[in-house]
């Protein structure tokens, strides 16, 4: 097997579980986003894009539909020869059953994968974020700084701060601290879960983190702090642009919201960035005489009758006659009958939604649809 | 089915009727239905009915074609053993509008000895239909027939023929003492010893021979009944895959029995129309009855009706363009259309 420069971790067991039912049957990389994609698109596109040819995706909770999903990576030309995209679950050895227990252990359990390519570089990403990036322009910042690691790092409102992971750094971006959810952030500048790691100081800190019984085995809890203890290189690469968790009902909501938004930074429409996809091949969309569609995203092979409003559509959805879907987001080949009203909310794929349903919020929060809801036994309508 | 049947398109059929469209592909690479090419109906039908072996036949242009196959993946023919077989034919003086042109076949005809397929189909590839081969199989084999032409309904013959493979590669081998010069030719000879029976289809399909059929053929897809014979769920129509993101609906937009593609952008009225994948389309711009193929940029305020837009066309802002149902205005791939032009 060919000597790779860089090759690619992309961390995709997550279980999303406040994503509620819409990660019940699928992992968080899986759960659709905008019109035609699932989360895990957009790291992969980003990898090709990035020219990294090498994407080791390590799946654990769910991985059926995200396994088949990704198939041998041909939607993201990543069926290669040498490289390419290889899924990597968590395996038996002689003495037990090794569970990925945390995002360290999960990479070090596959220490062989990583080093049958000799990478210089290992580049870990998460399943969990809707963002574009070069990858490319981290590795060369990584190595012009010859850090040890880089950690890339976005704006977040002060306000936000303290849910993520915040850094500090000096003037030359030297990482000097990192705090986990601080209760009360010095900056607001939050880890985005991408790191670049040299690989010698991968392998030796993954080694060592191993042997630690009393370590959560976890890249921010465990091993950063660790090499900053020891006074490695960590730097920080600011990141600018649209980047966004989806780990909330509200988040994947706005996210899909952010595309009908001209002022987002998120431009699904440029050729030199694109973002790839499983193409479900269905004929285009079709907009009836009655149908009026305003400010929307719709996807093809659905049939719209109603009235579409400031909503993102799936492939495959049918809105029947006198329906309107207005700030809401329908997944692959869910059926709306005819005059139905649904506002502010997120209808999961397939679901049949009878004639005359009313799904709508009183208190601004957006209803996630479920087959419960349906059955009458939910009180919102 | 898998080793039974083999897919033979003749795709070198030119219409002159057809010209402004084909100057730069073949009739085969025609772009129908917003995101199709015609071949795809033919060759989805054969990968749906189980034919796992198709063999193309084009002539001319076929750069745009090859393009569109490339390796045959999207059809699921990239395959180790049969697949997707492209045979551009060496011969450019015969008569261009025979169907089944025996003399191609000729020039390749250890691809027909090679076959391991009992049966060949061999079909035109301008026909838009969504149509099931293997009732057509079994009926040939029970019928007995040497044979088989398929009719539709209607009583046109739609140029699609099934008969043993033995037997092709016979009246291709004999073809200078029989003088057939096509299948059409073997069918209609009454001299000849062969059974020939006729299989009646009675699905929807039309043969796309005419810039005014064409464009006719085109805006009945806005039918629901017709929609729905074409675009089966269990018989899906495949064809190149484009990457493009789903399309948006810009605040201007009013659109209204359309069929669009992916990857537009629309800020304008549409009406009637079919839209084409990437297809960017201004403010205040109107567009009824017509068809926009692929890439094509409508700026601001522009009004087209009756309109046929080969791809990549741009139509500067404020531009009036309009035809009529039986006389659409086409304009060909690639140029630009300003207001003053056509003012």
């Amino acid at each position: 097997m060919g000597k790779k420069k860089c090759v690619a971790m992309l961390l995709a067991g997550g279980k999303g579980s406040r994503l509620n039912s819409l990660t019940k049957d699928l992992a968080k990389p899986a759960v659709p986003f905008g019109g035609k994609y699932r989360i895990i698109d957009f790291p992969l596109s980003n990898c090709t894009n990035s020219g990294i040819d090498t994407v080791g995706v390590l799946t654990q909770y769910q991985p059926l539909l995200l396994n088949s999903y990704i198939g041998i990576g041909s939607a993201w030309d990543l069926d290669r020869k040498d490289g390419g995209v290889t899924v990597l679950p968590p395996y038996a050895e002689t003495s037990e059953v090794k569970w990925y227990t945390g995002t360290a252990s999960a990479i070090y359990q596959n220490l062989n994968y990583l080093k049958q390519y000799q990478p210089e570089y290992v580049l870990i990403l998460s399943g969990d974020h809707i963002y574009k990036m070069n990858y490319e322009s981290m590795l060369e910042y990584h190595i012009e700084k010859r850090a040890d690691v880089t950690i890339s790092l976005i704006e977040v409102p002060w306000a936000e701060a303290s849910r993520f992971g915040i850094m500090n750094t000096n003037e030359e971006l030297r990482i000097t601290e990192f705090e986990e959810k601080p209760a009360e952030p010095k900056n607001n500048l939050a880890s985005m879960g991408i790191y670049i790691f040299s690989w010698n100081i991968l392998k030796e800190y993954l080694e060592m983190d191993a042997r630690n019984t009393k370590s959560s085995h976890d890249f921010g809890k465990d091993i950063i702090p660790t090499l900053l203890d020891e006074n490695k290189k960590l730097y920080a690469y600011p990141f600018k642009g649209y980047w966004k968790d989806v780990g909330t009902v509200k988040s994947l909501w706005e996210a899909n919201m952010d595309l009908l938004n001209d002022e987002c930074d998120l431009d699904l429409f440029d050729h030199d960035w694109r973002i790839y996809s499983v193409n479900p091949n269905q004929p285009p969309q079709y907009i009836s005489p009655e149908a009026i569609v305003k400010e929307s995203l719709i996807n093809e092979g659905c049939t719209i009758e109603g009235e579409i409003d400031n909503s993102v559509l799936f492939q495959g959805v049918t809105v029947g006659k006198g329906s309107i879907i207005k700030e809401s987001v329908i997944m692959p080949d869910a059926v709306i009958g005819e005059n139905v009203k649904i506002e502010k909310a997120i209808v999961p794929s397939d679901v049949i939604i009878p004639d005359g349903t009313v799904i709508r919020s009183f208190d601004d929060e957006i209803i996630l649809v479920t087959e419960e809801m349906l059955s009458g036994l939910y009180p919102a309508f | 089915m898998k080793r039974k049947l083999l897919g033979v398109i003749d795709a070198t059929t030119y219409h002159e009727d057809l010209e402004d469209l084909l100057t730069h592909r073949s009739l085969a690479a025609l772009p129908f239905a917003g995101r199709y090419r015609i071949i795809d109906f033919v060759l989805s039908n054969m990968v749906n009915s189980g034919i796992r072996s198709v063999a193309i036949f084009p002539k001319m242009t076929y750069r745009s074609l090859m393009d569109h196959l490339g390796s045959g993946k999207n059809w699921d023919l990239n395959r180790k053993r049969d697949g997707l077989f492209f045979f551009p034919t060496p011969v450019v003086d015969s008569d261009i509008n025979k169907i089944g042109t025996f003399e191609n076949f000729a020039a390749n005809l250890d691809f027909f000895y090679r076959s391991s397929q009992e049966y060949s189909i061999i079909t035109n590839c301008y026909t838009v239909f969504n149509m099931d081969f293997k009732p057509l199989l079994d009926w040939h084999i029970h019928s007995g027939c040497d044979i088989t032409e398929i009719h539709h309904e209607d009583g046109t013959p739609m140029e699609m023929y099934l008969v043993k493979t033995s037997l092709l590669i016979k009246l291709i081998e004999t073809r200078n003492e029989t003088g057939y010069t096509c299948m059409r030719d073997a069918v209609l000879d009454l001299e000849h010893q062969y059974s020939v029976c006729s299989y009646v289809y009675s699905g929807y399909a039309v043969m796309i021979d005419s810039i005014q059929n064409y464009f006719s053929t085109s805006l009945n897809l806005l039918n629901s009944d017709v929609w729905k014979q074409l675009f089966i769920k269990e018989q899906p129509i495949l064809t190149k895959v484009k990457d493009e993101p789903p399309t948006r609906y810009l605040k201007g937009s009013v659109v209204q029995n359309a069929m669009i593609a992916n990857g537009c952008l629309i800020n304008g009225t549409v009406e009637n129309s079919i839209i084409s994948r990437g297809v960017k389309i201004g403010k205040g711009a109107v567009i009824k009855n017509s068809i926009i193929m692929q890439k094509c940029v409508i700026e601001d305020n522009c009004y087209l009706d009756s309109v046929i837009l080969d791809k990549d066309v741009k139509v500067e802002a404020s531009t009036i363009l309009t035809g009529t149902a039986r006389d659409p205005f086409v304009v060909r791939k690639g140029t630009k259309q300003g207001a003053l032009m056509n003012s």
